[in-house]
């Protein structure tokens, strides 16, 4: 899948796939009992001891479809959804309100820097290394 | 803070809400004075694992001290059996942190992986292994507090009680000395008990055994719902390799005990209380629940049971209350009183917990709404 790049102004139909993502995302979290058992895991968290990092955090905020930059400091590797006793999907949200928070245009300048790089030179330093590969993937 | 984020620090596991008016964490222990003489009102949070209430703030009244970038730890001394840590120290963390020595601090709440060692004293936590070693505070040397003024001063034994186990109502426990037992090699058995009156049999042979370290209850559904057989089953742990349950066959068994009550939770039976009760007035509590389906597990070796309550039994927490105290029983045997548990403080109990408030917590500041 060819990664959306962060766009200034988001057009209505983004907004409404915005919207209709950040719903999936509260109902992931729908359950989530707050126990907290999920920072125990989290690599961020052991650094940074900041809770919004956490994925009681995520959870918090992303139930009540806040969207904040905090997303971007996860590194997706699932650790708390071994922990979770409710086995929350907890990666999948992170990732579908990193979605909506890059069609609301408010993406980090740093990955959007990274796309154009990779989109003109193929690798994400921006500096000519070689042929263009002929389609670009990312995660 | 940005105001978004601070949603993230207005709740405890209780599912209890606040906002918060303001969010700090420090990280060290002149940034806590300097935060407590600037505000007028603190809710102090640890790992905010809290199931009473006790870390959420009043709502835009309230800014939230979270100690959690508190966490050095210092002066290990093997000899004396002696640690110095800051409060926001997660115990599984010091409990790694000491294995490499040969020691350990032996209360061991189930949340121990998050929950910090400010929040053990606050609460003056039990683990499933107060048979043997009791509360936190029994494991204190000294800690030191920062008073409403941003005064710290340390308090020893005689002054400890009024800190540990008050919820921080009284003050912001900034670090503390512990003591230390050596790391033993534990191993555990799963007893099966057919009735409710066998179980205070079970139990108090059990008691008689001095490497026995923890004796668990866990009623017919949970043992169900865990993969057990559908009836009453005990988790004993032994300081010996008594058990049949030894090293990573042990380490799961505990691991599955840990995670009873998210699990149960995850089924809607989300509050959870912790009544405190003589052992032979169990079977009448326990009956008293299984009439109403309200499932139950705790450490029976020191009395304190977790019945766990949906939305629609929450309704009985009160006549339950009024149960507990018929059979002589206390209404928090660990998680403290917090918001949550207010109305049931008795008057006396009440009464000697304002004075205490009111010679430590002159400017009224700390945890304002809580416990009293
Ligand atoms: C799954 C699960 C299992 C649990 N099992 C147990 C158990 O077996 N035994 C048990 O006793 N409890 C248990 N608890 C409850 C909880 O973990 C304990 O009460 C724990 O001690 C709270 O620590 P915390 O750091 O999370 O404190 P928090 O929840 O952040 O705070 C608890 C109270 O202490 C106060 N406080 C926190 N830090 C300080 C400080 N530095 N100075 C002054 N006041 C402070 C807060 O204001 C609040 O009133 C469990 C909770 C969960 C979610
Ligand atoms: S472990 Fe799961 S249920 Fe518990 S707070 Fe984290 S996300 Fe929520
Ligand atoms: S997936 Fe994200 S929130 Fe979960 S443990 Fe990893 S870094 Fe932490």
């Amino acid at each position: 899948m060819v990664t959306k790049t962060t766009k200034p102004i988001p057009s209505k139909t983004d907004k409404i796939e915005a919207g209709n993502l950040m719903e999936e995302v509260a109902e992931i979290f729908e359950n989530c009992i707050q126990c907290g058992m999920c920072k125990s895991i989290c690599p961020v968290f052991k650094i940074l001891k900041e809770e919004r990092v956490s994925a009681r955090g995520h959870a918090i905020l992303l139930s009540k479809k806040i969207l904040d930059k905090a997303l971007f400091e996860c590194t997706l590797c699932k650790a708390c959804e071994q922990k979770c006793p409710l086995d929350l999907k907890i990666c999948d949200a992170v990732r579908k309100g990193r979605e909506a928070l890059v069609l609301k245009g408010k993406g980090l300048k740093s990955n959007e820097e990274m796309i154009t790089n990779i989109r003109k030179t193929g690798n994400p330093f921006g500096k000519n290394i070689g042929d263009n590969p002929e389609k670009l993937y990312c995660c | 803070m940005n105001k978004n984020l601070m949603n993230v620090y207005g709740v405890d596991a209780s599912k209890m809400k606040g906002t918060p008016l303001d969010v700090f964490l420090p990280e060290t222990i002149d940034e806590v004075k300097r935060i407590v003489t600037t505000n007028k009102r603190i809710c102090i949070r640890g790992g905010a694992t809290g199931l009473a209430g006790g870390a959420v703030p009043e709502n835009n009244v309230d800014v939230i001290l979270d100690m959690s970038k508190l966490d050095k730890i210092s002066n290990l001394s093997g000899e004396h059996r002696l640690v110095e840590i800051e409060a926001g120290v997660i115990l599984d963390d010091l409990r790694e942190y000491l294995y490499e020595f040969g020691l350990e601090f032996p209360v061991k709440p189930s949340s121990h992986m998050v929950c910090t060692i400010g929040g053990m004293i606050a609460t003056d936590a039990v683990g499933n292994r107060a048979i043997k070693y009791g509360k936190t505070s029994h494991w204190i040397k000294w800690v030191e507090v920062i008073d409403c003024n941003g005064k710290l001063e340390r308090k020893g034994i005689t002054e400890l009680s009024d800190y540990a186990g008050l919820e921080g109502i009284t003050g912001v426990i900034v670090r503390a000395c512990l003591k230390l037992s050596s790391v033993k090699t534990r191993t555990a058995s799963l007893v099966k008990v057919g009735d409710l009156d066998d179980i205070v049999a079970t139990v108090r042979e059990y008691k008689r055994n001095t490497s026995v370290s923890m004796i668990e209850f866990l009623d017919k559904g949970i043992s169900k719902k865990i993969g057990l057989e559908d009836t009453y089953h005990l988790i004993i742990e032994y300081e010996d390799d008594s058990g049949k349950f030894k090293g990573r066959d042990y380490d799961k068994l505990l691991a599955k005990r840990d995670e009873v009550y998210p699990l149960i939770a995850s089924d809607g039976f989300v509050r959870i209380e912790d009544p405190k009760i003589m052992l032979d007035k169990f079977p009448k509590l326990m009956r008293w629940l299984e009439d109403r389906k309200i499932p139950t597990f705790g450490h029976i070796g020191v009395g304190i049971i977790h019945p766990c309550f949906d939305y629609n039994q929450e309704k009985c927490i009160p006549e339950m209350m009024k149960v507990v105290k018929r059979l002589g029983g206390a209404i928090s045997g660990e998680h403290g009183i917090g918001i949550l548990k207010k109305a049931f403080v008795e008057f006396n109990d009440k009464k000697i917990l304002e004075n205490v408030k009111k010679r430590t917590d002159t400017l009224s500041k700390f945890n304002m709404g809580k416990v009293i």
